[in-house]
């Protein structure tokens, strides 16, 4: 006989929909938390003791991942283009084209996927495992307020470090590039440096510091707020770290799209 | 400070686990809680305390009430150690920050830890401490706010009888010295009968049972019968639902 609520569509039909409000509810917690920090920053109820804290943390834990994924990137690149651009006779267009693209792309994205793996994951999995053993109640009867405590110190933190992150990398991933189109394509290191300086724009620069604030932030935030809103026991707080990395991939990719299309159509 | 709850109702999912609860508790007075595992004896005080909203009814207390609560599973804050769980609220919260200075937390951390008979523990980290150690750093840590208004889930559950005892005694003398109201939720006789001054029962939402400890005792109560007498008859069932 036939029976609606035994079929493969329909039970389809429900997941999607409960997908789809999982999907609302995370946006909305996140949009809730977002606004939170941004009214205890403007109020100055800012912890400074934890923001430190933390922002060590942020910088410490994701320097040397950002630097060996920037560094391998940017290697990669200049194996692949030093070459090749050698042999079309544009040899001295190495260090341009190599600025050009990690300073306005690579070097960001690959430190933000440094940075969700490291700290953004550890963000989500330590708030969401003090929500489910009760710390963040206990917190709140002892009236400090959580967001305080926990959101604002990790988004501020985001959002101060990672341009430092990004810089350090950057210029590490430059170095290398150098380097490695010196050995691969006999380019002069003096050369490469010339060149490089003409890819260097100081308004790339400016925007990429300002992409890299607004990555850490969003990492930050987005890898507190799904910690934040875990509910239940030991799996739910591996879910809420599956689902900070995701959405903190997610962010990202949609923030690098977002600048690309205002500052670089 | 006194404490008055009114018609207190809180349903999760759909299933009514507090149903129309009153009491009032007067300074100085401690209401003991009984009731089965799963009658929502810890909700109600994370109701009282404000961790979980509550469907309707009141909570009513003086504004200027200083609430604690010492956790079921202690609720120790695992990234900080002994000292810094129990000066916690004196150097986190926005009212106290500068307060204080490094040695009069000093001193009163150690004044709370003497307390409950832990010293020089100040240094470790409550995943190094047993169960009842980190039970009883909860207790001092909920305490360190010299609050007026006490709320204890299960104080001496998991303690040895004499540790019990100790903890017992404390309550009451934190009562007296603070002039608080307490609510202590426990499922053990000796601690109703040293530091309580009246019961409530919970059974299936509804209070069965209120009275004094004496009344409790005696016996002409149903229900309070079959608790006290741990009695699989009668009028309560443990297998409902
Ligand atoms: N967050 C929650 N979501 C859904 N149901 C809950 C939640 N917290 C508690 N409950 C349910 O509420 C009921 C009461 O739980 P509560 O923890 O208050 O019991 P208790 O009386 O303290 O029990 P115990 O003596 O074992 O500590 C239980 O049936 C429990 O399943
Ligand atoms: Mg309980």
């Amino acid at each position: 006989m036939f029976e609606l609520n035994k079929t493969l569509t329909y039970r389809g039909f429900l997941l999607l929909r409960e997908q789809m409000a999982e999907f609302l509810i995370t946006l909305g917690n996140i949009g809730c938390d977002f606004y939170n920090t941004v009214k205890y920053i403007l109020k100055l109820r800012i912890n400074i003791k934890e923001t430190i804290e933390q922002s060590k943390r942020f910088a410490f834990d994701s320097l040397p991942i950002s630097l060996a994924i920037v560094g391998m990137t940017s290697i990669i690149i200049a194996m692949q283009l030093a070459p090749e651009l050698a042999k079309q006779g544009g040899a001295d267009y190495t260090g341009m084209l190599s600025a050009l693209v990690m300073v306005r792309e690579l070097a960001v994205v690959m430190s933000g996927f440094a940075i969700i793996s490291m700290v953004g994951s550890s963000f989500a999995s330590e708030i969401a495992s003090m929500s489910v053993t009760e710390q963040i109640s206990a917190m709140k009867v002892l009236k400090v307020d959580p967001i305080e405590y926990l959101i604002v110190p990790r988004f501020t933190a985001g959002v101060l470090f990672m341009p430092v992150i990004f810089i350090i990398s950057a210029t590490f991933g430059l170095i290398c590039a150098g380097i490695v189109s010196n050995k691969c394509a006999d380019l002069s290191l003096l050369n490469y440096i010339t060149s490089m300086w003409h890819g260097l724009y100081v308004r790339d620069i400016f925007i990429a510091i300002f992409k890299s604030s607004v990555f850490g932030g969003t990492i930050a935030l987005v890898s507190s707020s799904c910690g934040y809103a875990t509910r239940g026991g030991a799996k739910e707080v591996g879910l809420a770290t599956t689902k900070a990395v995701v959405w903190s991939f997610l962010a990202i990719a949609m923030w690098d799209f977002v600048f690309a299309s205002v500052f670089y159509l | 400070m006194s404490l008055e709850v009114k018609n207190l109702v809180k349903t999760f999912d759909d299933k009514k686990i507090l149903n129309n609860i009153s009491f009032k508790i007067e300074n100085g007075q401690t209401l003991g809680v009984i009731g089965f595992s799963g009658s929502g004896k810890s909700t109600l005080l994370k109701i009282i305390s404000g961790i979980l909203s509550l469907d309707s009814g009141e909570i009513i207390y003086p504004k200027d009430s200083e609430v604690a609560m010492a956790f079921q599973y202690s609720a120790l804050f695992d990234f900080l150690n002994v000292y810094e769980n129990i000066a916690f609220p004196l150097l986190e919260r926005r009212e106290f920050r500068g307060k204080y200075s490094k040695e009069e937390i000093d001193k009163i951390v150690a004044q709370k830890l003497k307390m409950v008979g832990l010293e020089g523990i100040e240094e470790k980290f409550p995943s190094e401490l047993s169960g009842g150690m980190q039970k009883r750093v909860g207790f001092a840590r909920a305490i360190v706010t010299n609050p007026n208004i006490i709320l204890y889930d299960e104080p001496t559950a998991g303690l040895d009888p004499v540790t019990s005892t100790m903890i017992e005694d404390y309550i009451v003398q934190l009562k007296k010295d603070l002039n608080a109201s307490c609510v202590v939720v426990t499922h053990q006789l000796s601690t109703i009968k040293r530091a309580v001054d009246y019961v409530i029962m919970l059974y299936q939402g509804d209070i069965v049972f209120k009275g004094s400890v004496y009344e409790l005792l005696e016996g002409k109560n149903d229900y309070a019968r079959q608790f006290v007498s741990a009695s699989i008859n009668g009028p309560m069932n443990i297998a409902t639902k």
